[in-house]
């Protein structure tokens, strides 16, 4: 080795960072972890970045945008997300899980919204539901959009578009191996033929899944009420005002 | 329950006082037509490039004002029309004279029916007394240049507009006349919806709302000081908004005042559309403080109705505001129940609408508070309902509109025509009744007071003296309604008449404490609160089945406090500032 190599090398090692610090950079996981534990600590503007940076690395994964969202709403950041997912779908268009994540943002932001922004909200999460689906059909995406549109007024017809949507999503669901999660969609549909005014239809298929998912509480509570006490449940559930449920941990947690 | 309940039945029988009536008893009779009030509102259409947007974002202007203007003793109405031909009609009661309710349309003869033309459209209505001679006078507030009518006492008005300092052009919507400083004189807060736009000539086609939930283009509040009379006699006013802290730029739709936190003087809720409600506390010195958020918080509602009542009965104001709740748009009404002064001395209110049921009123309009039943317990009438037209709904427009990106909203070019679309149309009013202060039970069916006709203003009043309150209701493009309350008699009342010397004549801002029974209740005397209308300037309480009353408090905006007891039920009383005691009421009087 000649002192001039030698000199090159310790150049080199000096130069580096500590190894703590390079092993956070390291891995998006990492990054996720740090980000988890900031979150848990209430450290939101810690934890933000971090999930981002282990997002722009891995930007198909649902646990890491689920998560980065749980704690978006935690700290009402809704417009840094919308900014970050923006970007995200800029960087990687053919990735179906950064566009769902994408709507779910702006769903996300609806119940801290006026009315009038609570639509162009939701009309946006549409688009990108869509988006979602035409680069990768999944029963998620279809669940998602699916359910999204029974949110609508009847007079903007979207019901039976949702109504499509879950019933597509459940044949999907039909061709694996069941899933909890699963249920999600046939509560939607019942709701999509009660939004129909098909009342029967409704409630033949909130009993139908009470087979396959015995003991679920709202499909329990669908099943137990009547006209007007039924309408009035579903009209809460279906609020525009309460926070949609858009926490994927079922989902990544049991893939 | 049902025991206690029975053991109450008992109770009161045993007391040989009325048990309240029966829950199917109709408590109203609509005497619109008997009364010969059944004359139509009609909407103005404006004649500009704009008129076919204009059209659905103009179905305004059904306004009704109660005062009895000929000292009669019977309170008497004033109706607004808005169309061009339109002739505003002031209705003289009637009752004392024939015994049975009708009016008759003197508007011509008194030099007040011609409030509309091709560059002025009435839109609201208020009666005060702003030279403290005891006469009503009125003022007609306009698109356009507002009316200031001086009652001349003998059935006539005079226009005395410009004379007295109020002839400008402004787009105003509502008014109230209240003694913001408690000089002895009521004041003048006018509200205006568009900003000072020629709407009958726009020179530009931006002066629609910026933003559906944070609009800063509108005409904001105009506060006009009573100067008093001058060395001619003629009492004039001046523009104090700013100096009074109250520059605004909301499209305000309704204002209304009283004593939130119990300092004597008024303060304000500024009910706005498109936009944050503002809540104002008056300072003492002729100035306000904008204290919304802390108060009330930071709203995007489209806010149209600013009602002031002690719903609870627990001694503090609270303030009723309606918005928008139908199935396209979710916001619900306020009921703000008064928490009182924290203790940073801050008044605070927090919203109740929800837990009372009274949050859903559809696309609301006025909402006015009333003890209808005389159970002791103020009620809650509100009329609802924008655009009710063709089977069409205008709401898919207004979304494509809404979703388009970085569109200007203020232009009106942008915005859909609304045609013979309907938009919250064919709406059910509601009757609320009071269920012991913590909730509220829609009654109106079961009274006859459900109709869809687009509802504006409710002016409440005691039409024939017999202590139970009517309603009458003004519809957009329609015909009003007066609801006759007939009730079967037997829940206690009285009712005061209030009548200020050091304060301002009419008493307005005077607050009442009635103890009888064991239970105190506060009324005030507004001086028009209420979307498009307003309602008797005469005290009502519903004393259930108090046989007795015990105490009346009197505080008077001049600072005064009055305090008399051993005042007989179930009439009307005359109760003049300073006096020792009670005064028969005229027109009871003569009945006796």
């Amino acid at each position: 080795m000649t002192i001039k190599t030698f000199l090159s090398l310790l150049l080199l090692v000096l130069a580096a960072p500590p190894a703590s610090a390079a092993a956070l950079a390291a891995t998006p996981e990492m990054d996720f972890q740090a980000g988890e534990q900031a979150a848990a600590a209430k450290d939101f503007r810690a934890a933000l970045p971090r999930f981002e940076a282990a997002l722009a690395a891995d930007p198909d994964s649902l646990r890491y945008a689920s998560e980065y969202r749980m704690t978006v709403i935690a700290a009402k950041a809704y417009d840094r997300a919308l900014g970050f997912f923006k970007k995200l779908v800029l960087d990687h268009p053919r990735s179906a899980p950064a566009a769902l994540n994408y709507g779910y943002a702006y769903v996300d932001k609806i119940p801290a919204a006026g009315s009038i922004t609570q639509v162009i909200l939701a009309n946006s999460a549409q688009g990108w539901f869509t988006k979602s689906i035409e680069i990768q059909p999944t029963w998620l995406a279809l669940f998602t959009r699916g359910n999204s549109y029974l949110y609508w007024p009847k007079v903007f017809g979207r019901t039976p578009l949702g109504v499509a949507d879950l019933e597509a999503a459940i044949k999907m669901s039909q061709a694996v191996p069941k899933r909890p999660y699963h249920v999600r969609a046939w509560i939607s549909l019942g709701d999509g033929y009660w939004k129909l005014d098909q009342a029967d239809r409704a409630r033949a298929t909130w009993s139908e899944a009470s087979k396959l998912f015995p003991d679920n509480p709202q499909l329990k509570a669908r099943l137990a009420r009547l006209g007007d006490d039924l309408k009035e449940y579903i009209e809460n559930e279906l609020d525009p005002n309460r926070r949609v449920d858009t926490d994927l941990k079922p989902v990544w947690m049991e893939p | 329950m049902k025991g206690r309940a029975f053991a109450l039945l008992l109770g009161t029988a045993a007391l040989g006082v009325a048990a309240p009536p029966a829950r199917t008893t109709r408590g109203f009779e609509d005497r619109t037509a008997a009364a010969g009030l059944a004359h139509p509102h009609r909407n103005r259409r404006f004649k500009n490039p704009y008129a076919e947007i204009m059209a659905g974002y103009t179905a305004l202007g059904a306004a009704a004002a109660v005062a009895d203007y000929d000292g009669d003793g019977y309170e008497d109405l004033f109706v607004t029309d808005s169309s061009e031909t339109g002739r505003n009609h002031l209705y003289r009661n009637d009752y004392g004279k024939t015994g049975t309710l009708t009016f008759t349309d003197v508007a011509e003869e008194a030099g007040v029916a011609a409030g509309n033309d091709a560059a002025d459209a009435t839109a609201d209505a208020l009666f005060l007394d702003y030279d403290n001679d005891g006469q009503p006078d009125l003022f007609v507030v306009r698109f356009g240049h507002s009316q200031l009518f001086h009652n001349l006492g003998n059935g006539k008005f005079k226009d005395v507009t410009q004379a007295a300092g109020l002839d400008r052009y402004a787009n105003s919507i509502t008014a109230i006349a209240f003694d913001y400083d408690r000089d002895g004189r009521v004041d003048l807060l006018v509200g205006n919806y568009f900003q000072p736009v020629d709407l009958f000539h726009p020179d530009t086609p931006r002066f629609f709302p910026e933003s559906f939930e944070t609009a800063n283009n509108g005409g904001g509040v105009t506060l006009f000081h009573n100067d008093g009379p001058g060395p001619d006699g003629q009492v004039t006013f001046s523009d104090v908004t700013v100096k009074a802290g109250l520059k605004l730029s909301g499209w305000t739709l309704d204002v209304g005042h009283g004593d939130a936190d119990g300092d004597g003087d008024d303060d304000l809720y500024i009910a706005c559309d498109f936009g944050t409600d503002r809540f104002f506390l008056n300072n003492g010195d002729g100035t306000f403080t904008d204290r919304t958020e802390k108060a009330i918080g930071i709203d995007t509602k489209k806010g149209m109705n600013a009602e002031w009542g002690d719903f609870d009965n627990d001694g503090r104001l609270d303030v009723f505001v309606t918005n928008i709740t139908d199935d396209y748009m979710r916001e619900g009404n306020f009921l703000w129940h008064n928490d009182g002064p924290g203790a940073d001395g801050q008044v605070t209110f927090t919203d109740v609408a929800k837990e009372t049921g009274t949050w859903e009123t559809g696309w609301g309009w006025a909402g006015k508070f009333l003890d209808y039943d005389n159970d002791g317990w103020l009620d809650l009438y509100v009329v609802n309902g924008w655009v009710s037209a063709g089977p069409e709904s205008y709401v898919p427009d207004i979304f494509n509109m809404v979703v388009k990106p970085g569109l200007d909203l203020a232009d009106a070019r942008n915005w859909p025509p609304m045609g013979k679309k309907s938009l919250s149309g064919y709406e059910k009013k509601r009757l609320f009744h009071n269920e012991g202060g913590q909730h509220f039970r829609n009654e109106a069916a079961r009274h006859g007071l459900d109709s869809t006709r687009d509802g504006r203003g409710i002016a409440v009043a005691d039409f024939d003296n017999d202590g139970r309150l009517d309603l009458f209701v003004t519809n957009a493009g329609a015909e009003p309604y007066l609801y006759h309350n007939v009730l079967p008699p037997g829940p206690h009342w009285v009712e005061l008449a209030l009548e200020g010397r050091r304060s301002n004549r009419d008493a307005v801002g005077a607050e009442v404490r009635l103890t009888a029974g064991g239970k105190t209740w506060l009324r005030f005397v507004d001086g028009g609160n209420g979307f498009a209308s307003q309602s008797t300037k005469r005290l009502h309480f519903g004393l259930g089945s108090a046989a007795a009353i015990e105490r009346v408090e009197v505080l008077w905006p001049s600072g005064a406090s009055q305090v008399l007891d051993k005042i007989a039920i179930d009439r009307i009383h005359r109760l003049v500032e300073g006096d020792p005691g009670v005064q028969p009421f005229p027109a009871e009087a003569r009945k006796r």
